[in-house]
């Protein structure tokens, strides 16, 4: 198992300069992801970089590279988070250039919170049930859009705007899901 | 093997601290001739000069007859302020006084001192344990301290391992280190010895994207309640890296608060009976051991008996039966089952996922405790080991570890509390989120507001809830030493890494200068500390209102930026446009400065702001190419571009 981190035989570590968080882990750039070989990989890089094991001149880089090794994986490990990091790889878009959420999200989120806010006054379970059902029905299938999308990329330009917008749509879902 | 290859660990606790080393053989409590590893924490002071230090077992039976020279539970006002500890001023008998920057200090035998040196003679007292026991010196140590703690409180600890002398090598989170010492047997050759009598039984995991064939996965939950807080961590434990995967806790939650549920019950009966309150501080000195044996029978016998002679042939006598002392406590026991759903939550799991529930802390001793613990996660808890000692043991082997003495085992550890900035009008802007694994770092770039500016401010903030004002205010940072630039130009990148201590390292770059800028730190310990908890609970309750607080601050924050944005431009490059267009900009930044003064609807603020976005295109497009241009022409230039028509 390789990582450009860390040499195999020295011991030596190398600094992250210009790496991508999949190159960090020894994996090619794509959505479709062994999750199990992700998590080992992780883990043999993990021991042989953190500071527990680099006392001494190595402890600042071994610092900042485990630092890094822990976003690469919590990013690489998340199917949302993975699909943005792969967008914004090919050049795409980021959440801070482009907000735009189809208007229908922001109307059926509103409609959700006002429902979910009468049922939890009126004290009504059920009906607060069927709103977090409603709302993962709609979480799963951004979920599958986006990992479809991811498949193509880099793809067009159509495409990387369609991935954007479902991963703003998730950012709703997934808020609304957690407020519910 | 040389002298400073040698690590200790130890367990600062808040009723006892514990100092264990390891060798060959594994991790080994230091014991007192008796055979107890435990050294009350707790500190006599004999006036004069110097004054005599006494700290154990001896400090311990001195403390009832002399209440006002003893302090004990310290570790429950280290890193805060004297506001958080309000609720506790009650119940101790000696005096608490804020001291700079609202830390407080306690007064004992005339003079005054801080948590961190309290807690620096209990650490001195444990490092000559060791050395006497070693026959060598100790310089270097692992600190436990409990996961829940924050910045200010792990800072605080390392500050009284080094007044006592020691390098703190690392500070690492009880829980984590329990599951440690419960980890050992794991990795262990096969050998007679006592490390296989509490290896973990190990668990197979079936599913599929858990574990390749043969490798081994476990989910453990360490529950962790200790004299004075409480912890749950939720860990996984695979090719010899346990991995936490959260954690929650209350740092003001624990034995300490058992007894005192019982003391008020006494303190209350009295009253009633012989209508005298209690204030002196040796009986309440005497009160508080009275409650803690009770409790502790309680755990062995079904009923404990008591008297309390009040003078004046006033004797009040009770039987406690252990019902009515469960009756008592159970909504401190309720509080840890709460806080277990919320890390089980946080972790994505069910407590039917849990292959083992393991018990720490001395508190975990209570039959209630033991029982909710088997109830909620379905399988009697684990308790192999001693659970006053597992913390200092398992402290023990990360010292070998950092020692280079043994690669078998690696911990990847989380930070408990989400990190954040102040954002403008007061809004928390989470930068690293709660159990996030550390190390980690996010970076944030600021920039400057007025022309010239030099100098650029933020809060630095802990905690859960989306207003800065509910959090933790960790520190003022201050930016200085950027170039002077028109608003907006510097580009100024803090780095926040949290190490894997948990504490936190702020640093500062300016990128057109490539120049480091300096950080001057402000660290804050006046904001009420205990309020983390509190947040967190209240985190979950007030969820949606913050929301909406958060999102108007956020509008109302841009239209100030945009609408300033638009009259600089104007002033700068409003020349350039038809008079016509000039006047309509002006009157669309008044219009809109207005309705967002008085308006409640924040849609159709935004949907204002976005239109006053749009109409203002031209002029920002217009702005940005004759800024290129004069920065072109500036380069050259040693001045700023302030007076750039």
């Amino acid at each position: 198992m390789q990582s450009p981190l860390l040499c195999d035989h020295c011991h030596r570590l190398y600094p992250a300069d210009g790496l991508n968080y999949f190159d960090l882990l020894g994996l090619p750039p794509k959505y479709d992801i062994d999750l199990t070989a992700l998590r080992q990989r992780y883990l043999h890089v993990s021991r042989g970089i953190h500071p527990d094991y680099r006392p001494g001149e190595d402890s600042a880089l071994s610092l900042r590279l485990s630092a890094l090794l822990n976003e690469a994986y919590r990013v690489l490990s998340d199917p949302v988070l993975r699909a943005e990091y792969l967008l914004e790889l090919h050049g795409g878009k980021s959440a801070a250039q482009d907000k735009s959420v189809p208007p229908q999200v922001l109307s059926f989120s509103l409609e959700l919170r006002e429902q979910a806010q009468d049922a939890k006054l009126s004290g009504d379970s059920a009906a607060r049930e069927r709103c977090a059902a409603r709302a993962r029905v709609e979480y799963d299938r951004a979920l599958s859009e986006i990992a479809a999308l991811a498949r193509q990329l880099p793809g067009d330009g159509r495409i990387q705007t369609r991935l954007r917008t479902t991963l703003n749509a998730m950012k709703y879902y997934q808020k609304l899901l957690a407020d519910l | 093997m040389a002298d400073d290859e040698l690590i200790v660990g130890i367990d600062l606790g808040t009723t006892f601290s514990l100092v264990a080393y390891a060798d060959e053989s594994g991790p080994h409590i230091v014991r007192d001739e008796r055979g107890d590893g435990r050294v009350p924490s707790v500190i006599a002071v004999t006036p004069g000069t110097p004054p005599q230090v006494t700290i154990g077992w001896q400090a311990r039976e001195h403390a009832v007859e002399h209440a006002d020279t003893t302090v004990y539970s310290v570790k429950r006002l280290i890193g805060k302020g004297l506001e958080d500890i309000r609720a506790d001023l009650p119940y101790l008998s000696y005096a608490v006084h804020a001291g700079p920057r609202d830390t407080v200090q306690v007064e004992v035998a005339g003079s005054r001192y801080t948590p961190e040196e309290l807690s620096a003679w209990i650490l001195r007292e444990l490092r000559a344990r060791a050395e006497k026991h070693l026959g060598r010196p100790v310089r270097k140590a692992v600190i436990t301290v409990p996961a829940y703690f924050d910045d200010a409180q792990r800072q605080a600890t390392r500050d009284a391992g080094q007044a006592a002398g020691l390098e703190v090598v690392r500070i690492i989170n009880e829980p984590t280190a329990a599951a440690l010492a419960y980890g050992i047997g794991l990795r262990a050759k096969p050998r007679r010895g006592p490390s296989e009598a509490f290896a973990l039984p190990m668990a197979r995991c079936t599913s599929a994207s858990g574990s390749t064939d043969g490798q081994e996965v476990q989910t453990i939950a360490v529950y962790d309640l200790g004299g004075g807080t409480f912890d749950i961590s939720i860990l996984r434990l695979e090719q010899g890296v346990f991995q936490v995967l959260s954690t929650a806790g209350d740092t003001h939650l624990g034995g300490d608060d058992f007894d005192r549920a019982m003391i008020h019950l006494i303190l209350e009966e009295i009253r009633a009976r012989f209508g005298v309150s209690i204030s002196a501080s040796a009986t309440k000195q005497a009160l508080r051991s009275l409650a803690e044996e009770t409790k502790i029978r309680l755990s062995d016998r079904e009923t404990a008996e008591f008297e309390l002679d009040l003078g004046r042939g006033r004797l009040y006598r009770r039987v406690i039966p252990r019902a009515e002392f469960e009756k008592l406590v159970s909504p401190l026991v309720e509080r840890t089952i709460g806080l277990c759903e919320y890390a089980l939550k946080d972790a994505g799991l069910r407590p039917e996922d849990i292959q083992q529930a393991i018990l720490v802390g001395g508190s975990s001793r209570i039959p209630l405790v033991r029982r909710r613990v088997a109830e909620f996660f379905g399988r009697a808890p684990y308790t192999a080991l001693n659970p006053d000692e597992v913390v200092a043991l398992g402290a023990a082997i990360q010292g070998s570890i950092l020692a280079g003495r043994r690669s078998d085992m690696l911990l990847l550890d989380v930070t408990p509390l989400s990190l954040g900035i102040e954002t403008m009008g007061g809004a928390m802007g989470k930068l690293i989120l709660r159990n996030t694994t550390i190390p980690c770092r996010a970076t944030e770039m600021f920039t400057t507001f007025v022309d010239g500016q030099t100098a650029i401010q933020f809060n630095v903030l802990q905690g859960e809830r989306e207003l800065a004002r509910d959090c933790r205010l960790l520190g003022q940072f201050e930016l200085r030493d950027i170039p002077p630039m028109p608003a907006g130009m510097p580009k100024v990148e803090v780095e926040f890494l949290i190490d894997a201590n948990g504490i936190l390292n702020v640093s500062a770059r300016e990128l057109r200068s490539g120049r480091q800028a300096s950080i001057q730190i402000v660290p804050n310990h006046g904001l009420t500390r205990a309020e983390v908890e509190r947040i967190t609970r209240e985190s979950l309750v007030h969820a949606r209102a913050d929301i909406e607080a958060h999102r108007r601050i956020d509008l109302l924050n841009q239209v100030e930026f945009d609408t300033q944005k638009a009259r600089q431009m104007l002033d700068r490059y409003g020349h350039l446009l038809d008079p016509a267009e000039r006047q309509r900009i002006e009157r669309d930044i008044e219009e809109l400065k207005r309705f967002a003064a008085e308006t409640t609807d924040l849609d159709e603020l935004y949907r204002r702001l976005t239109a006053f976005g749009h109409g203002t295109v031209r002029l920002a497009e217009l702005g940005i190419r004759e800024a290129l241009r004069a920065e072109t022409a500036s380069e050259n230039r040693t001045s700023n571009r302030q007076e750039v028509p």
